[in-house]
């Protein structure tokens, strides 16, 4: 049990309070709702190069990072296509220099031109070192618009090109923040050894008077129901022959989102799921297999991803793949294999809660969902999970005309 | 309104409490560390081998750890891993230089039957030949992709020529993967798991007894006498590059051969790594991403082994980067060398570096970690009491003569793939 306290300031800002009387640091989380998912098409990895200028100063204070060092603390920050996510980690003693900093770069940026034309490089050297200069790193930029037609889950967080980055202008900067930065659009939790009294008292002092703003609207174009299968082959100089299969899923409010998550435990999580041991022990056709959801909040995607071994081509593996995923249409999955997928998942849980961080952020996530306590009432819905439901959305969503293929070609660089 | 320009007044760190494992005998050489005060359900496990990859034949040490649990006489691979599953625990197995090791993270309620599968999984192994074709196929593949990747490439160029040493330099190459023979497996497996133990790690709430029930299941894998390593290494200074066609980025490494703990250098050194390159706000942090914005990251760091340790300076740069970057690198050495590093930054580094201890020693797993990083050199958590003094105690005169004694451009080794 994860106990927590809710207060809104007037300004709409919600604050979470999680107390650990057991650790010497304070946490403090903010996430904001916003992620790629709101950029428009035309100005792409704009959520992402924003993170980055977060940390370049605020209105009031020159540097981000120098005051929190000074103070004993560490920050950093993530995007994903949904959310902006930031965290403080201090000495509790410190805490006031943290609360200090959000709350000030929450009020307004410095906004330099130093700051934007440096960070444009560094998310451009970003995007080369993890999507451009690795094996296999375009997957993802190739596979989402593969997927998604429609949604703007069709470009990735760092962005569709790197063109996008480099054209980002201060005015574009400014609308950004000005629309989505704002505290009826955050949630901030704060987790270490205090009072809720004290708690409050600190974040209304630093952040009371931080204008409301108004919660952005978020109308997205919705992607239209998959209706025909899908397939690409893209050629690269890599060693091996690899495979993505998309499928679409429920998204993350829908109680079929649990059931597709275990699908995919059962699936590909472990080294005793049905894909890493018939096509991988058994019928030595890949090197890799596994399968996971992304997890995002509108309609996501179960992925079945890996890499083929020598001599097997994309057909055999095909063949093999879809007979072992129309055996859901006959054989559910038995108490067993549920009840080892529910341990794991228990086993899992626990580790995740163990860290100050960890919980404070899935509280931020919890409220974003439209209640902090489902981080307690989570386990109820998977516990309440049968082989029978697992069997339904198997045959729901492993099928063609709901599948995504992304099929890379090895092909030599010495050409 | 409240006044957004005043800084908050801080507090420094003054007093950190190191909580030290319970110590048990497994055998007269070999101890079993226990931290029992968790809050909570969860414990991990740790076996510790003198298994490393400077022992056997090159391959073979890391072929043997990850064919663990690959089966027995009765239990096939799937057969254990389902097991181990079913009992939802997490198992991770790797390899240095100087040690192998396992680790299991489970349930504590679990703990004790999972480590009974471990234990006859790692007993009986059987070397199946499928399973053995089947890794070093996977091996292979992972190799070729490494190759493709310019921070794998210079990485084991970089080992090469800084341990610069027929043992700890050698680097695997695709020929390694032809003839890898089950015997030579099996013997490797004998000598140094069944009869390799040199340390067991154990976090959770177990009683005594069950603590005990540890110590009988791992006992016969047990040393005699643990291993000693005295072998020094001597970096080769020297420019390298490693061609790869079409990269749009460039791995650089530069490092020397260095100290370890043992060393009354090493907590001077530790801030000098700090100042330069260990903390977002470091030196080259802030010219060569904050400023100019050549990398995504790059950092420093200090890797130790028994008797010796390494300095290594890690980026991947733009392409159009390589060389501006080495300059600036070897700027920020030369300036550490002739300026005195200012008040400020000296105080910010100090109350960052006790922040980080600070959190470093939260909670029991953390703290476990702690004892880790010192045992194996013999010297307890009064070590942390006296980084606390250092950290306190440092000048910014002692940062420049570590500097000067230290950071000498023409004594690194540095490797550039792209």
């Amino acid at each position: 049990m994860i106990h927590f306290e809710r207060y809104i300031l007037k300004n709409g800002l919600t604050l979470l309070f999680h107390k650990d009387t057991t650790t010497p640091l304070a946490v403090i989380n903010t996430l904001f709702d916003v992620g790629a998912r709101d950029e428009s098409e035309a100005k792409t990895g704009f959520a992402h190069l924003f993170e980055h200028l977060m940390f370049g100063g605020s209105v009031n204070i020159p540097d981000f990072d120098a005051p929190l060092q000074m103070a004993g603390g560490e920050s950093n920050a993530f995007t994903s296509n949904d959310i902006t996510n930031y965290y403080d980690v201090l000495p509790k003693t410190n805490i006031e220099t943290a609360l200090w900093l959000e709350s000030d770069r929450m009020l307004s940026l410095a906004f330099t031109a130093k700051s934007l034309e440096v960070q444009r490089n560094v998310v451009i050297e970003e995007f080369k070192q993890r999507y451009l200069n690795q094996p296999y790193g375009d997957v993802w930029l190739e596979l989402r618009p593969l997927a998604y037609t429609k949604h703007p889950y069709k470009w990735a967080t760092i962005g569709k090109e790197i063109k996008h980055i480099e054209e980002a202008k201060m005015e574009d900067v400014k609308a950004f923040f000005k629309k989505h930065y704002c505290p009826s659009n955050a949630i901030l939790c704060i987790a270490g050894n205090f009072e809720f009294e004290e708690i409050k008292a600190l974040v209304e002092k630093w952040y009371g008077d931080i204008p409301s703003g108004i919660k952005p609207a978020r109308i997205l174009d919705a992607e239209p129901l998959q209706e025909e299968y899908r397939e690409k082959t893209i050629e690269r100089a890599v060693p091996t022959d690899a495979f993505y299969y998309a499928f679409k899923m429920p998204e993350r409010r829908n109680e079929l989102f649990y059931v597709a998550d275990l699908l995919s435990d059962a699936l590909g999580r472990d080294k005793s799921s049905r894909l890493y041991v018939s096509l991988k022990k058994e019928q030595q056709l890949t090197a890799e297999i596994g399968a996971y959801i992304t997890g995002s909040m509108d309609d996501g995607l179960l992925i079945i991803s890996g890499k083929l071994n020598d001599g097997v081509t994309f057909e055999m593996l095909d063949n093999a793949l879809w007979i072992e995923l129309e055996k859901f249409n006959n054989h559910p999955i038995s108490s067993d294999e549920l009840k080892r997928m529910m341990n794991k998942l228990r086993t899992s849980k626990e580790f995740e809660e163990q860290g100050l961080l960890n919980r404070a952020m899935n509280l931020c996530n919890f409220e974003l969902l439209g209640d902090a306590n489902g981080i307690n009432e989570e386990h109820l819905i998977y516990e309440a999970i049968h082989p029978s439901h697992i069997q339904e959305t198997a045959m729901h969503i492993l099928k063609k005309t709901n599948c995504s293929l992304l099929k890379v070609k090895a092909i030599s660089n010495d050409k | 309104m409240i006044n957004r320009t005043l800084t908050p007044s801080l507090k420094e760190i003054d007093k950190i409490d190191f909580i030290k494992p319970a110590i048990f005998d497994i055998s007269s050489s070999v101890k079993l560390y226990s931290m029992s005060e968790v809050p909570n359900q969860t414990s991990r496990l740790d076996l510790y081998f003198n298994a490393g990859t400077i022992l056997g034949e090159i391959g073979t040490a890391s072929f043997v750890n990850s064919l663990l649990l690959s089966g027995t006489n009765s239990n096939t691979s799937i057969e254990i891993n389902n097991e181990m599953d079913s009992l939802g625990a997490f198992f991770e197995s790797s390899v240095s230089n100087e040690n192998a090791m396992v680790s299991i993270y489970a349930l504590k309620e679990n703990m004790l039957a999972v480590l009974s599968i471990l234990k006859d999984a790692i007993q009986h192994l059987a070397f199946h030949e499928h399973e053995v074709t089947e890794l070093v196929n996977d091996r292979k593949q992972k190799f070729k992709i490494g190759m493709e990747k310019v921070s794998y490439l210079a990485q084991r160029t970089f080992q090469q020529k800084l341990f610069n040493h027929p043992i700890y330099g050698r680097i695997a190459e695709e020929t390694d993967f032809e003839n890898v023979s089950i015997s030579t497996l099996k013997r490797f497996h004998k000598d140094f798991y069944l009869n390799g133990l040199t340390k067991v790690v154990l976090i959770g709430a177990f009683s005594t007894d069950e603590i005990d029930e540890v110590i009988d299941m791992t006992g016969n894998w047990a040393m005699d006498a643990l291993p000693t390593f005295n072998e020094k290494c001597q970096n080769e200074p020297s420019k390298t590059h490693v061609n790869k066609e079409q990269a749009v980025q460039t791995a650089i490494r530069v490092g020397c051969m260095l100290f370890n703990k043992k060393d009354p250098d090493f907590i001077d050194f530790q801030i000098l790594n700090t100042i330069l390159g260990d903390y977002f706000g470091s030196r080259l942090m802030t010219n060569i991403r904050e400023d100019k914005g050549y990398t995504y990251g790059i950092g420093t760091m200090v890797a130790e082994l028994s008797e010796m340790g390494y300095f290594l300076v890690a980026t991947e740069v733009g392409s159009d980067k390589k060389d501006a970057t080495l300059h600036e690198i070897e700027f920020e050495f030369k300036r550490l060398q002739t300026e005195l590093v200012s008040d400020d930054e000296m105080q910010l580094v100090k109350n960052y570096m006790l922040g980080q201890l600070l959190k470093s020693a939260d909670g029991p797993y953390a703290m476990m970690d702690l004892f880790l990083q010192v045992e194996p050199f013999s010297i307890g958590l009064d070590y942390y009491n006296n980084c606390i003094e250092s950290i306190n105690k440092i000048t910014p005169d002692r940062i420049q003569e570590l500097a000067i004694k230290y950071l000498n451009w023409d004594k690194m080794t540095i490797v550039t793939a792209g």
